[in-house]
């Protein structure tokens, strides 16, 4: 094509990224996938000649096993076609093959309107070019030359309307053409987009989604029972714990639900992995996922030799069907929660709503990606690191990781979240250059690999124009990318000056603040080399809190009550809206209010808000195995239960954060908390001990859920749970 | 999203449906829980989940019913499916003898895997398919006899004995249970109170009950 009149600017057009082909998926799925080479820089004629190049290897393929059949070779057990075979009933194979030909189908009707618009412009511009110029016979003749060698034609006719013609096409558009066009080369064999090729080109995707293309994940190995990975198990059986390990660091609570009612996540993530998602949604919404998870680079994501805890989490793409997954679950967040036997919640797990909120579905999946891949590599450094880190994380993800379910119109969480983290990222912007961590290592790698950027996702925006205080207008204004996010988390640890900076910055008031001093003292005591004191010391302060005064066993609900308390702050007003989102300044911005609500509110939670920060970080020491002891049944009371309280508590717990109380008063809240707390254990007790009782006289013939390994664990975990009480009920 | 907490039942026992591929365990169980029948239906990947509540002898018993893949390869994974499995349903196709003849190897599985106590009930399902039958009502019969199974042939599409199977397994634990209970009501009588001083009712909390004491009551 360069050896033409015309070379020039098509070879220029073709040099330039022209990835994005909107309206052509399977193309795009194509480059995505690895069929075409997804370097940038692949010319049209590059494209061409390796779509023939994979045509003949089908077709090569084909023949061999279908009319030349005999069995394969041995050692060529990744592609054992008569096994794998996409036509066999094998389920869940020719799921995954259908979309491809799907879209493969849809871009040639795509390109048969395109051609057919191009057509009538071309002959206006034929009929114009010819009879303007009145040289028919120069035309001719240049057409009959033309004729003669198929990709002379292309560029002759290229060259005759390149004044007129070309330049009022967008490139992409006149890429899609030349990619079409029958005279290029390889001929009609080079088409990319052909009706006589669908076949071979759905199979050539299909191979190269199921074998992965050299890449982290194929899909293939989701259907081998015995193909381990590092610990032998089944990869898919490995992807399902990669899920819950995500899982568990986002939403602990929701985590320990699932895994106390005995729902082991391949009982589900193998129908959601082995199709793609693809039994979960319908088709549309089907490609719009696909879409996401084929943009993302399935290649090695960490060095070879570097360690690793889960396979998939591996590549890019690997950590977003993950996180998808995660996501997913996270939107059925309420729904799972109030399930009380693994079978209905399972059967609510393979039962997706209809037309979820797509959207919001793959932002949260995407805003867990960076988290995925990062967890998958901090947990194989060091125990003290992994520590760390796993704190840090904590803090990040789990807001965000409340944000997604149960509120559609309401993003109030997310964007707060975000926006204190912004907050406290501008704070440490100047310091982070003395920060060589192995974070901002990884932060640099994620941007360069993914270009992952979120900027300013749509969910902020309402909030922009809500946002009174300048200062978060500014924030806002301030497009920042989910890693740095993640970052931040990080930095919180790594550096041991960030509470005074965060304190200095907002308000000089703040630092009288009893809960903040308290939290900041003890949190020192309690870990001498963090602190994480961070910027969300009054979420679980707060959650503390309605932990206590729901008087049942549900730290199961930490996000739950989270987000509620968000929303009902929305509800509340401007003035309470602002003080959560800038607890610094809460002070003067919220004076008004909240010394009027305590007034009006009840004392006796007050001081427990300040002094339970402590215990906070106690009870999350042993927080697994708290969870591991409630009894599934609360769930839904429980749930209603902490709604209530805090709509009644809510206003009180504003008032908490100016107050400074007297010892006696908190010894009091104290004395009752341990003695609410011996009352819960005391009726898990007997739960458990009926259940012990079924268990000796059935003879395990029971549908019992817990198992007797499940049990041991919520014994121990009720001894600490005692042990916690007798401490605070003798304080 | 609130959901509402199901306490209304007075057992719940975990099914499992097992069988060859296409033998039509998933038609099966959408019979018997929503009375759908597919002539074209999915295969399934993994298992699927369904309930259904019922009553037996006045109690009402809510069946949890997991229907596994029948893919020789998927077995790997699905062992771990009959944990707390209390009853089988095992479905072999009439039209197709290599069906019936796995019919051991799932056995032997069951043995492996599920509690030794499980209640089983052998279906041959298909029945109305009388023009290719494969394997006599007769064989069927006896094969269970010597197995020491519940035996009856089904057809999903003319909802043939379908509810009658799931009853059958569901009265048969029921019956077991409740056998168990009354022996354990005796033997708790005769060793003395438990320990932590809290009653416990077991003939009323028994199985399914354990969800609906008193932990919520805070």
């Amino acid at each position: 094509m360069s050896s033409t009149p015309a070379g020039a600017p098509s070879s220029e057009a073709s040099s330039t990224p022209r990835r994005s082909f909107s309206s052509l998926r399977g193309f795009r799925w194509r480059i995505h996938l690895g069929v075409l080479p997804t370097s940038p820089t692949a010319s049209i004629d590059d494209l061409r000649r390796v779509t023939a190049d994979t045509r003949r290897r089908y077709a090569t393929l084909r023949r061999r096993l279908l009319l030349d059949h005999h069995p394969p070779k041995e050692g060529d057990a990744s592609r054992d076609l008569t096994i794998d075979n996409p036509l066999s009933q094998n389920p869940g194979m020719h799921e995954l093959l259908a979309p491809l030909l799907y879209v493969l189908h849809v871009d040639i009707n795509c390109l048969f309107q395109l051609q057919k618009l191009h057509k009538d412009c071309l002959n206006e511009e034929f009929d114009r070019i010819s009879f303007s110029k009145n040289d028919l016979f120069d035309f001719g003749a240049r057409n009959v030359r033309n004729w003669e060698s198929g990709i002379e034609a292309t560029n002759g006719l290229d060259g005759m309307s390149n004044d007129h013609f070309t330049n009022e096409l967008d490139p992409e558009t006149r890429d899609v053409l030349l990619l079409c066009d029958p005279y290029g080369a390889e001929g009609e064999l080079g088409v990319i987009v052909s009706k006589c090729f669908m076949e071979h080109d759905a199979y050539c995707m299909f191979e190269n989604l199921m074998d992965g293309a050299l890449g982290v994940v194929g899909l293939a190995s989701f259907y081998s029972p015995v193909i381990g990975s590092s610990k032998n198990m089944p990869p898919v059986v490995e992807a399902s714990s990669a899920l819950y390990h995500l899982l568990s660091i986002v939403d602990s609570s929701l985590h320990s639900h699932l895994v106390e009612l005995g729902v082991e996540p391949q009982y589900f993530a193998l129908r959601w992995l082995r199709v793609l998602f693809g039994r979960e949604f319908c088709l549309d919404d089907l490609l719009i996922i696909w879409d996401e998870v084929f943009s993302f680079s399935n290649s090695r994501f960490i060095g070879d030799d570097a360690e690793y805890n889960f396979k998939v989490l591996c590549s890019p793409r690997g950590a977003l069907i993950t996180a998808l997954a995660v996501s997913m679950l996270l939107y059925l967040r309420s729904s799972l929660l109030a399930t009380e036997t693994a079978t209905t919640c399972l059967q609510r797990l393979l039962c997706f709503p209809q037309n979820p909120d797509m959207r919001k579905l793959i932002e949260k999946a995407k805003s867990l990606l960076a988290l995925a891949l990062e967890s998958n590599i901090f947990s194989s450094l060091s125990e003290r690191n992994l520590k760390k880190n796993k704190l840090a994380v904590r803090r990040f993800s789990l807001p965000s990781g409340s944000a997604l379910p149960m509120t559609l119109p309401n993003v109030v969480p997310d964007s707060y979240w975000e926006k204190k983290w912004l907050v406290l990222h501008k704070d440490e912007e100047p310091k982070m250059q003395n920060f060589d961590s192995s974070s901002s290592v990884m932060t640099k790698i994620l941007t360069e690999k993914l270009s992952l950027s979120r900027t300013k996702s749509e969910p902020l925006e309402p909030e922009i124009d809500r946002a009174q205080s300048p200062v978060s207008r500014l924030i806002f204004n301030e497009t920042s990318a989910g890693i740095e996010t993640v970052q931040d988390s990080y930095q919180v640890d790594e550096s041991p000056t960030i509470l005074n900076v965060n304190a200095t910055n907002d308000s000089p008031v703040e630092l009288e603040d009893e809960s903040t001093y308290n939290c900041s003292a003890d949190e020192n005591i309690l870990s001498d080399d963090d602190t994480s004191v961070l910027p969300i010391s009054t979420y679980p302060l707060d959650h503390e809190n309605e932990l206590e005064k729901s008087n049942s066993t549900t730290s199961l609900l930490i996000d739950g009550d989270n987000e509620d308390t968000i929303n009902l702050e929305e509800h509340s007003g401007q003035n309470i809206k602002s003080q959560f989102t800038q607890k610094a300044e809460t002070t003067s911005a919220v004076d008004g209010s909240t010394e009027e609500k305590s007034l009006a509110a009840p004392n006796a939670w007050r001081p427990l808000a300040g002094k339970l920060q402590w215990l906070w970080t106690f009870s999350r020491v042993s927080d697994k195995e708290n969870q591991g002891s409630h009894p599934p049944c609360t769930m839904g009371d429980v749930k209603k239960n902490n709604l209530d309280n805090e709509i009644t508590d809510e206003t009180d717990y504003f008032g908490i954060n100016k107050r400074i109380e007297r010892d006696t008063k908190v010894m009091d809240a104290l004395k009752n908390l341990g003695q609410s707390m011996l009352d819960n254990i005391q009726v898990i007790e007997s739960v458990f001990q009926q259940e012990k009782v079924k268990f000796d006289t059935f003879e395990n013939l029971s549908s019992n859920i817990l198992g007797s390994k499940g049990q041991t664990t919520a014994v121990s975990a009720l001894k600490e749970l005692r042990k916690i009480s007798n401490l605070l009920q003798e304080m | 999203m609130a959901h509402r907490v199901d306490h209304e039942y007075d057992y719940l026992f975990k099914i499992v449906l097992i069988g060859d591929s296409g033998v039509g365990k998933s038609n099966i169980l959408s019979r018997f829980t929503r009375n759908e029948f597919s002539l074209d239906s999915k295969s399934t990947i993994g298992v699927e989940f369904a309930t259904k509540t019922l009553q037996i002898e006045a109690k009402t018993v809510k069946a949890q019913i997991w229907d596994t893949a029948g893919q020789e390869r998927y077995r790997a994974i699905t062992s771990a499916y009959y944990r707390g499995a209390v009853g089988a349903l095992l479905v072999y196709d009439i039209t197709k003898k290599q069906t019936f003849d796995n019919v051991q190897r799932w056995l032997r599985e069951l043995r492996d895997h599920a509690d030794s106590n499980i209640v089983i009930m052998m279906a041959g399902n298909k029945s109305d398919l009388t023009h290719l039958r494969a394997v006599s009502e007769n064989d069927g019969q006896e094969f269970a006899e010597k197995e020491g199974l519940s035996f009856l042939e089904t057809s999903a599409l003319e909802s043939h004995n379908v509810e009658k199977a799931f009853q059958t397994v569901l009265t048969e634990i029921y019956h077991i249970i409740n056998k168990k209970a009354l022996a354990a009501q005796e033997a708790a009588r005769n060793s003395g109170p438990p320990g932590q001083g809290t009653t416990i009712h077991v003939v009323d909390s028994s199985d399914a009950g354990s969800s609906k004491s008193s932990c919520c009551s805070s």
